[in-house]
């Protein structure tokens, strides 16, 4: 072969050096695998490691299928048809994203429990007694489902969407005229192309779910994550908990490796978007009611209902949060996230980029190796960061401990951690760019630089913006690793929520809940409005 | 003044699909290389314009080494200009910056380079709009417009008339013929349509089994 | 510009550095805290740096920092994550002799490399309408394997440190053996799933679901103040306070405590932190908000807990057992199938 990576290209250059940075934290936590295996291997194969991996993946069945059909569900009706509420739900869907999985959970406790507001609700309405509960338990692997599902759709829904969009009609009406049913073109012609969107947002769906410590441990559900943390908080074994962190990610590799063979062969490039102009579908009577309930039921549990619980919470006992440290707390956590998003981005683009350029596979490698950041638990990453950070501390002394206790360090670990997402937008968004693009371009006399910046990036922009929205969102509601690596006396939203959640203390959490809901609209607001923009006969 | 020796390409290095292409060509003619679809002429046309390496073969323009086995002069400094079957405008640009992205120099003289071939084309009305709002036809004709501004040594086609119906056909064909011809710019074509290539060329040549062959005149 | 920007951005938190200062890292958090730290600061000129997080996360942190560490102080509760860090050398012994006259020896380090600075104790809550004063009188907890108490106890689940700790104590008193009976028991006993904080457990006897609950002691003067709302209040109202095993050892306790990180770079301030938080004022401050029991003699808990009596036996155990046995405890748990 001719078209080998070419070592000596900037960007390959570039894109190795990224690769190094934030991998090696990834590899920190890996290399224990090479380490000792201490005696509680037996003890945890003996007794709890089948519960843990039986927990974990009926967790994963039951919030894939779940979230499949929400996400799905709601991206085909809104971007093909017209009905009551259309315009609103379009954006309203994404803003679960808002909502952290735990604050959700603590919801649904605070909500359903036998003294949550919903009893006591109903009680009061009926005056009865306390004995009578209404609410079915919720502190059980269904309850972690709803809330895992609830929280994360979004993420298939963006894709989706984004994907359905930019999928020419055309090829579905030849579809129909083929006799393929409705249900037939959807599942067999629709639902297959745009494949990769879908499993973009399920690889992150998944890989949030295991990687949630906050929601497990509140129902108190013995997953493979609470089992990492078992064997570290009360083993005092952080080996062992390392190893079974490295085995969760060669779970994950395993199946992402089967995912790229399995669509290995098929070439899913669909060509520029068709930018001809398509009129949706306006949807009467029994249909339209229907779809309107099918968007409202998500986005009802997944934001409207903790929002009003919160808030009920947070005017029952205090707003101080407002006056005190809303500011430097929102100010800190939006100044780190744009930053993280930002270089996230960058990131995904030039390693996207590069693969694209050079056509080798490799670069979709180190993509996929970057992204498994995002499914280590947080506080296991940030140990690896750390000791990454004192280790080049100790061998880098000129530069007087720049590393440790900087936010240097939060920034590597936000990059890691949302990496997975900056990879599938922009992945998805070059899916959709002709590679006539560049050939042209390049006949142009283009430099790369120039198809980058003047053909790309702004056929990316959409990509580009919902990374940026995606990475922003997750370090918002990030929190382990942010407890841990931040500096003195610098506190984000999450960390003074999770300050009181941590103890329960939901009524104090609320406040600052809020806020990272609300900081968390604004990306929100201007990614529908770049979405809405962006759609095919519209131009700039 | 385009020179291209015994060049082999494969897809995967199991069988090769172009088997020692050789061809000269003239300043100023007009080729056409006539062959069905997977017979290899798309990626005969990206070896040329530099999009991909031929694993075996050198070529040259104007005495000059593009490509051999151990050389390769990347596509930007080239100067070929490429016309795509479809779907090669810029969908983000408006027509005028199309046709600009590969002019180098003062603003003002970009545009009129543009405005001066828009008009050639027929196309100059609709400057300021884009691609998305033009009909296939107009959008071709932006294309070759595109392809021609940096008054390329050589001009390459993949099948550009493909897409358009039989009027709009003729006369853009006539059309660039004509441009082609006064400004003595060499081009090679390749189509699976054989009145596309009688229309337009000196000289047609047949893409079969990897190897070219002259084409019966009818 | 977005560059100069960035890097502008980048430098703003490079906080100046105070001439006087001490660091602490801590896994406790109260609003009123940082009146308490002003209080500290004005007193002695020193600047107080707060990182807050999980007790075990910060463990690591001083373990990675190592000699670089910028912490001079950690605090944290129960007493096995002390024990953890003093263990792999991480602390120095405090010389103040102000504090180790005021904290007694069993609630410090070994080498006094930490002390406690509030007391906590792991009772039993009952319902009155459901438990006897005979089947209350003597109580102890190697009592509730019992098979009398079968589906009758709310306990939450052992990834929680408190059960850790009060099973590592159990096996400190009786062995692993007989310990891993009594679990077993226990487990059988259970009302329900283990789920919940200690306060679901309460409330889950409040409201019938369950006669005893195994909670801390704190917790039922936090729902009596009203602070969780007027339904926990009621709910509290409801239940009453045992402490188990007052004819025999006594009662578990379990501390929240400071120790010295051994590369302090201020010991110093750090030792006047501590004991400024050992002082009346601290002290008064610490117990109103969290109702454990204080350190010092002359400070009165808060009446939310006094309610039940301050005069109880308490175990004389050193809580440095509950670190040493805490992995065996964990185990334990594992194996009986508690969840």
């Amino acid at each position: 072969m001719f078209y080998k990576a070419n070592i000596l290209s900037p960007w390959t250059l570039l894109s190795l050096l990224i690769f190094c940075i934030f991998a090696s934290p990834i590899f920190i936590v890996l290399a224990s695998l090479f380490g000792e295996y201490s005696d509680n291997w037996i003890h945890l194969y003996k007794y709890v490691l089948g519960g843990y991996v039986y927990n974990s993946f009926l967790l994963i069945i039951g919030v894939s299928t779940i979230s499949l059909f929400l996400g799905i569900g709601t991206a085909w009706l809104t971007s093909n048809y017209n009905f009551f509420g259309k315009n609103f739900f379009d954006w309203a869907l994404i803003l679960p994203l808002a909502v952290p999985p735990y604050i959700l959970a603590y919801t649904f406790t605070g909500l359903f429990d036998s003294y949550g507001t919903a009893n006591n609700l109903i009680r009061e309405i009926f005056s009865l007694n306390s004995e009578y509960i209404f609410f079915p338990n919720v502190r059980n692997i269904y309850g972690a489902i709803i809330v895992f599902s609830f929280t994360l759709y979004p993420y298939i829904y963006l894709a989706t969407r984004i994907a359905f969009i930019n999928q020419s009609r055309s090829l579905r009406e030849v579809g129909e005229t083929l006799g393929f049913s409705k249900f037939g073109v959807f599942f067999k012609l629709v639902l297959p192309m745009v494949r990769p969107a879908i499993i973009g947002g399920l690889m992150l769906v998944i890989m949030e779910t295991l990687s949630d410590f906050g929601a497990v441990e509140h129902f108190a559900i013995q997953t493979f994550t609470t089992g990492i943390f078992r064997t570290w908080y009360g083993m005092y074994d952080l080996q062992t908990a390392m190893q079974l962190s490295s085995l969760l990610l060669i779970f994950i590799t395993f199946f992402l490796v089967l995912e790229r063979y399995s669509r290995n062969n098929i070439s899913y490039t669909s060509g520029s978007p068709t930018y001809g102009k398509i009129e949706n579908k306006t949807l009467t009577g029994r249909k339209n009611i229907l779809s309107f309930l099918f968007c409202l039921t998500p986005l009802s549990i997944g934001f409207i209902l903790p929002i009003s619980e919160l808030t009920n919470w947070a005017l029952n006992y205090k707003l101080d949060f407002f006056e005190a440290n809303f500011i430097k707390n929102s100010f800190n956590t939006i100044y780190l996230a744009l930053l993280a998003a930002i270089f996230c981005t960058f990131a995904a683009l030039i390693i996207n980029f590069s693969g694209r350029i050079q056509k080798t596979k490799f670069f979709g490698f180190l993509s996929s190796a970057l992204a498994l950041g995002y499914a280590l638990p947080g506080i296991i990453l940030a140990i690896g960061i750390m000791q990454l950070f004192i280790f080049l501390d100790n061998n880098l002394s000129f530069l007087n401990f720049v590393f440790t206790g900087s936010i240097l360090g939060l920034l590597v670990a936000y990059v890691i951690k949302a990496y997975a997402m900056s990879n599938t937008s922009i992945e998805s968004g070059y899916i959709r760019i002709s590679p006539y693009m560049e050939d042209v371009a390049k006949t142009l006399r283009a430099s790369n630089f120039k198809i980058l910046t003047r053909i790309h990036l702004p056929l990316l922009k959409t990509s580009f913006l919902t990374s940026i929205v995606l990475v922003i969102s997750e370090v918002i509601k990030e929190l382990p690793a942010t407890l841990i690596l931040r500096p003195f006396n610098f506190d984000t939203l999450a960390v003074s929520t999770y300050i009181y959640a941590s103890e329960e203390r939901m009524y104090e959490a609320a406040a600052p809940a809020i806020a990272i809901v609300l900081v968390g609209l604004i990306p929100i607001y201007f990614l529908t409005k770049t979405i809405r923009s962006s759609r095919p006969g519209k131009e700039n | 003044m385009l020179k291209i020796e015994n060049v082999f390409h494969s897809y995967n290095q199991k069988e090769d699909i172009l088997k020692g292409i050789n061809l000269d060509v003239s300043k100023g003619e007009i080729i056409s290389i006539l062959g069905g679809s997977g017979s290899g002429k798309t990626s005969f046309l990206r070896i040329l314009s530099g999009l991909e390496r031929p694993h075996k073969g050198k070529i040259e323009i104007d005495d000059v080494l593009i490509v051999s086995e151990n050389y390769f002069l990347p596509t930007y400094k080239r100067n070929i200009g490429l016309v795509v079957q479809e779907k090669g405008l810029f969908p983000h640009l408006n027509i005028i910056k199309n046709v600009c992205f590969g002019l180098i120099g003062s603003k003002e003289e970009q545009n009129k380079v543009a405005i001066d071939l828009l008009t050639t084309f027929k196309v100059n009305q609709y400057q300021d709009q884009y691609p998305n709002s033009l009909s296939g036809g107009e959008q071709q004709r932006v294309a070759i417009a595109r392809a021609l501004a940096p008054k390329p040594r050589v001009l390459l086609m993949d099948e550009p008339f493909g897409s358009l119906d039989r009027a709009l056909r003729e006369s853009l064909r006539e059309e660039t013929k004509l441009f082609l011809k006064s400004n003595r710019i060499t081009c090679l074509m390749v189509t699976h349509d054989e009145e596309d290539a009688l229309s337009m060329s000196d000289q047609i040549f047949l893409l079969e089994d990897g190897k070219l062959n002259t084409h019966q005149q009818l | 510009m977005k560059i100069k920007l960035t890097i502008f951005l980048f430098f703003i938190f490079t906080e100046a550095s105070f001439a006087s200062e001490v660091n602490v890292y801590t896994s406790r958090h109260y609003d009123t805290d940082e009146n308490l730290y002003d209080l500290f600061t004005e007193e002695t000129g020193i600047k107080v740096n707060i990182i807050t997080a999980k007790g075990n996360a910060l463990i690591e942190k001083i373990k990675a920092e190592d000699s670089n560490t910028s912490a001079d102080v950690f605090i944290t509760v129960d007493a096995g994550n002390l024990w953890k860090l003093q263990k792999e050398g991480f602390f120095q012994s405090i010389e103040s002799t102000e504090i180790k006259s005021t904290v007694p020896k069993r609630l410090r380090g070994p080498n006094d490399e930490w002390v406690g600075l509030a007391k906590r104790s792991r009772v039993i809550f009952y319902n009155p309408d459901k438990v006897s004063s005979d089947e209350l009188d003597n109580l102890s907890y190697e009592n509730l394997s019992d098979s009398k108490w079968k589906g009758r106890v709310a306990i939450r689940s052992s990834n929680n440190l408190y059960n850790q700790s009060l099973v590592a104590s159990l096996i400190a008193h009786n062995g692993i053996e007989k310990t891993e009976k009594w679990a077993r028991g226990l487990v059988n006993n259970f009302a329900r799933k283990p789920q919940g904080n200690d306060r679901a457990q309460i409330i889950a006897v409040a409201n019938g679901e369950a006669d005893i609950a195994i909670a801390n002691s704190y917790y039922i003067g936090l729902m009596l103040s009203g602070e969780k709302g007027e339904a926990q209040k009621k709910a509290a109202m409801k239940v009453g306070l045992h402490f188990p095993n007052q004819s025999g050892r006594g009662t578990h306790i379990n501390i929240s405590g400071a120790g010295i990180i051994k590369h302090s770079k201020n010991k110093e301030n750090a030792e006047k932190f501590i004991e400024f938080l050992l002082s009346k004022k601290a002290q008064t401050h610490i117990i109103n908000n969290t109702y454990e029991y204080p350190i010092l003699e002359n400070v009165k808990p808060n009446k939310n807990i006094l309610i039940f009596g301050e005069d109880f036996k308490e175990d004389s155990l050193s809580v440095t057992n509950y670190g040493k046995f805490n992995p065996e405890a964990v185990k334990l748990m594992d194996r009986v199938g508690w969840q």
